[in-house]
């Protein structure tokens, strides 16, 4: 696998496309989406299979070692591959078959409509939160609820509010309980007003998660502890040890895709009529990808290549790193920038805008270009 | 590899209707699994450890594979879970993965019925892709999916006499009924017709004859395309001189489209077409039920959000899959049932038997389905 070069020719800012070179930006980028969809096939699915064999293998290794091991040594490695089993799944098995990647398979176990993820946001809620809103209207202030997911100021675009002075803190917990974070975000909870009606509104459409929350919390926290016996205190232990951990790296993971430097935030007005073509430019500006080798990208479940996803979240993630050359070639071509870099200097983006931003300003009257 | 015929020997349960089913200690373990969001790993491990055991699919092992005529081979298979034995003249649903999807083709069961095995029979028909995929890829010890044997065309409880008209890979099922008969000793008068292009064609020719010669109740006679004595292939009048009593008897007739036509003209002329029960492999000419090629519609898919458009004059199935989408399906004539989906609103024909479904809320089946007015489906 190899690694994206950096290229030091390649525009930070991308210019405003014309809108003949919007079309022809969009009908080169349907293109290559058409090619890969044609060469779809079984190396794809061995793919997915695989990891989802890997994924089984270490959760059930994971538990036996929490279950059965005894001493500290069986214990971190127990937690560590139960971590690694749930991010595997969270990430590019759950979010990459609900996304649809895989319903050409046909196989009912990659079936968009039927997965249900280990993971306390119901399936239903997320794919339209995250399927619909989300990626439909990436980086649209006012539209895309993932910006800040409503609780912290990524950009100087979003208003200020006191609130936001704690949000260092905020972002840390926010990070720690991410799960919860993203299944709460999707009910809308910053919503509720302080009445009836709004309230058992909220709980008509927080039952799926309801009954998910409770099972999950049920299987970690109850079920494996149980079964262990003596040992209830490690499993319980660890099982909150690999949920932890989990919640961390998709934050990290998350956080890095959308809001680094470089990254733009769009307002409705701009975003009105906007044409196939400008639709992928939005895509492209408003994401950023994180380089790594083949272990990482998998591992963020290729939201690394979230200019990729983004572009096409319905071609099979492992297909990103393939096609993310030309990408990046084309975007050159158009003059977009193409916003890639190494894990620590995105994410040190991320936490110098969580600081910068937790203070006031600056004010500027509208938004067009990027902020770095 | 064991004659089919040692299978009808063995042949333990000639299952005609499912028996209510009891809650067994693996269904609970299931339900449990399910309630804990672990169902996925439960049937990943039972999977990896003894396949055909796989809760919620039902999978099959190749144990064996023969040649039967130059273009078709049968595969025996040993069932896993769930496989409560079929009546003969059933079909069962094969999937298999082709190129990374999974593909679904309705094959009659031909071996006798039994608890444990069975076999399908495949010809290879050119240009096909599951057929031919069979022929060439399928080894022994592979695992395929089947589902429960299912098809009406199956024997009458107090048939006496009866008339089987095959034709072709068409004597697949009349097959599985001869077996039958002829474990259990059955036959009081039973008269098979069947047609090939040559004797190499036959499929289980020596194996007929066999039969026949041991159980006095069958008859069985061989038509050839190349005889030279100017006999060979389908003729109304020989048929009729062959077996005069036929329009007395329960008749079943399968095999190429022209000769079933012809068949079945024959027996509607008689005015006695309800004795005659077919099975049809392909799709038969789709009666004109008005459809105007010309026509758009537009289809929303409601529970994707995406919207394609369909003429009049295709199935909804065909139009969606030439719009992209890739809804679920199996035969594609109306047997199988798998793409049965709900439709939502809007009014649709059924282009096999003209039937129109207006109502909301309908379960249609988009392969034989065509539109008549725009559509909502939740697909
Ligand atoms: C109830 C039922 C029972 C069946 N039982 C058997 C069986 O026991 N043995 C068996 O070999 N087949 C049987 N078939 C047919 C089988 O399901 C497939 O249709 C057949 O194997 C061709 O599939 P394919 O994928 O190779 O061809 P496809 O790729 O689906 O079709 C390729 C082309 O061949 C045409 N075609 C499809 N089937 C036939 C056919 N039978 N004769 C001529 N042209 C055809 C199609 O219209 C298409 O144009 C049965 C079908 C049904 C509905």
């Amino acid at each position: 696998m190899f690694r994206l070069q950096r290229n030091t020719q390649a525009p930070t800012i991308s210019v405003e496309l014309s809108e003949e070179e919007a079309d022809a930006f969009g009908a080169e980028l349907d293109a290559l989406r058409a090619e890969i969809v044609a060469d779809l096939g079984q190396s794809d699915v061995d793919h997915i299979r695989s990891i989802i064999r890997w994924c089984q293998y270490s959760e059930a290794g994971g538990r036996a070692l929490l279950h059965f091991g005894i001493g500290p040594l069986s214990f971190v490695l127990g937690a560590g591959a139960l971590t690694v089993s749930k991010i595997l799944e969270n990430m590019e098995i759950g979010h990459n078959i609900m996304h649809g990647q895989y319903d050409w398979t046909r196989d009912p176990e990659l079936d968009s409509g039927t997965y249900d993820w280990d993971n306390a946001c119901a399936a239903e809620n997320w794919q339209h939160y995250h399927n619909f809103e989300h990626h439909k209207y990436t980086n649209i202030l006012g539209k895309d609820r993932d910006i800040g997911y409503g609780l912290l100021r990524v950009s100087e675009e979003q208003e200020w509010n006191p609130s936001h002075l704690v949000q260092p803190i905020s972002a840390l917990i926010l990070a720690s309980l991410f799960q919860w974070g993203v299944a709460a975000h999707d009910l809308h909870v910053d919503e509720v007003r302080p009445n009836r009606k709004s309230v058992m509104a909220l709980y008509e459409r927080s039952r799926p998660f309801l009954k998910k929350a409770r099972r999950q919390l049920a299987k970690d926290y109850l079920f494996f502890p149980a079964l262990a016996l003596a040992n209830a205190p490690r499993v319980f232990a660890g099982n909150m040890i690999a949920n932890f951990g989990r919640n961390l790296w998709t934050f990290a993971v998350i956080f890095c895709g959308h809001f680094p430097d470089g990254v733009r935030i769009y307002s409705e007005e701009e975003c009105e009529n906007e044409s196939r073509g400008q639709w992928y430019a939005r895509q492209i500006n408003g994401s950023a990808n994180i380089e790594g080798g083949r272990l990482f990208h998998i591992m963020t479940g290729h939201l690394s290549h979230q200019i990729e996803h983004h572009l096409f979240p319905q071609i099979p993630a492992a297909r990103y790193p393939q096609i993310a050359e030309r990408v990046q070639e084309i975007c050159e071509r158009y003059g977009q920038a193409y916003n890639t870099d190494s894990f620590g200097s995105q994410l040190g983006g991320v936490a110098r805008k969580i600081l910068r931003y937790a203070l006031p300003g600056p004010a500027r009257p509208q938004a067009t270009a990027a902020t770095a | 590899m064991p004659a089919p015929s040692t299978q009808a020997a063995a042949s333990d349960l000639p299952t005609t209707r499912r028996a209510p089913k009891r809650t067994s200690f693996s269904e609970a373990a299931a339900r449990a699994a399910q309630r804990l969001h672990l169902d996925r790993q439960l049937r990943f491990w039972v999977h990896e450890l003894s396949p055909l055991s796989t809760p919620d699919r039902m999978l099959a092992r190749v144990t064996g594979i023969h040649d039967e005529t130059h273009d078709t081979k049968t595969f025996t298979l040993r069932a896993g879970r769930g496989w409560q034995g079929h009546t003969p003249g059933q079909f069962t649903n094969v999937d298999v993965e082709i190129d990374g999807v999974r593909q679904t083709r309705c094959y009659s069961v031909s071996s006798a019925p039994s608890s444990r095995h069975l076999s399908i029979t495949v010809k290879r028909v050119s240009g096909g892709l599951v057929s031919n995929w069979l022929h060439d890829h399928l080894q022994v010890g592979d695992i395929i999916g089947i589902s429960p044997a299912d098809g009406d065309f199956v024997l009458p409880d107090d048939a006496a006499t009866l008339l089987f008209i095959a034709a072709g890979s068409g004597i697949t099922p009349m097959l599985s009924m001869a077996r039958d008969l002829a474990a259990r000793g059955a036959f009081e008068d039973t008269v098979m017709v069947y047609y090939a292009r040559s004797a190499d064609d036959l499929i289980a020719g020596d194996e007929l004859s066999r039969i026949a010669a041991e159980h006095s109740g069958f008859r069985y006679v061989a038509i050839r395309d190349d005889a030279h004595d100017g006999t060979g292939g389908f003729d109304e009048a020989r048929l009729r001189d062959m077996v005069p009593d036929l329009f007395d008897r329960a008749a079943f007739t399968c095999g190429p489209a022209g000769l079933m036509d012809r068949v079945e003209a024959m027996w509607r002329d008689a005015g006695v077409e309800s004795r005659l029960q077919r099975e049809r492999f392909t799709l038969p000419t789709l009666t004109d039920a008005g459809g105007d090629p010309n026509v758009e519609r537009s289809v929303v898919l409601t529970s994707s959000g995406r919207t394609a458009e369909v003429t009049g004059g295709e199935t909804i199935l065909a139009g969606l899959e030439r719009a992209g989408e890739k809804p679920a399906h199996g035969c594609r004539m109306g047997i199988c049932k798998m793409c049965r989906c709900r439709k939502v609103s809007g009014s649709v024909r059924n282009v096999v038997t003209g039937e129109i479904s207006d109502a909301p809320d309908q379960d249609i089946q988009i392969c034989i389905s065509a539109a008549n007015s725009d559509l909502a489906l939740a697909l």
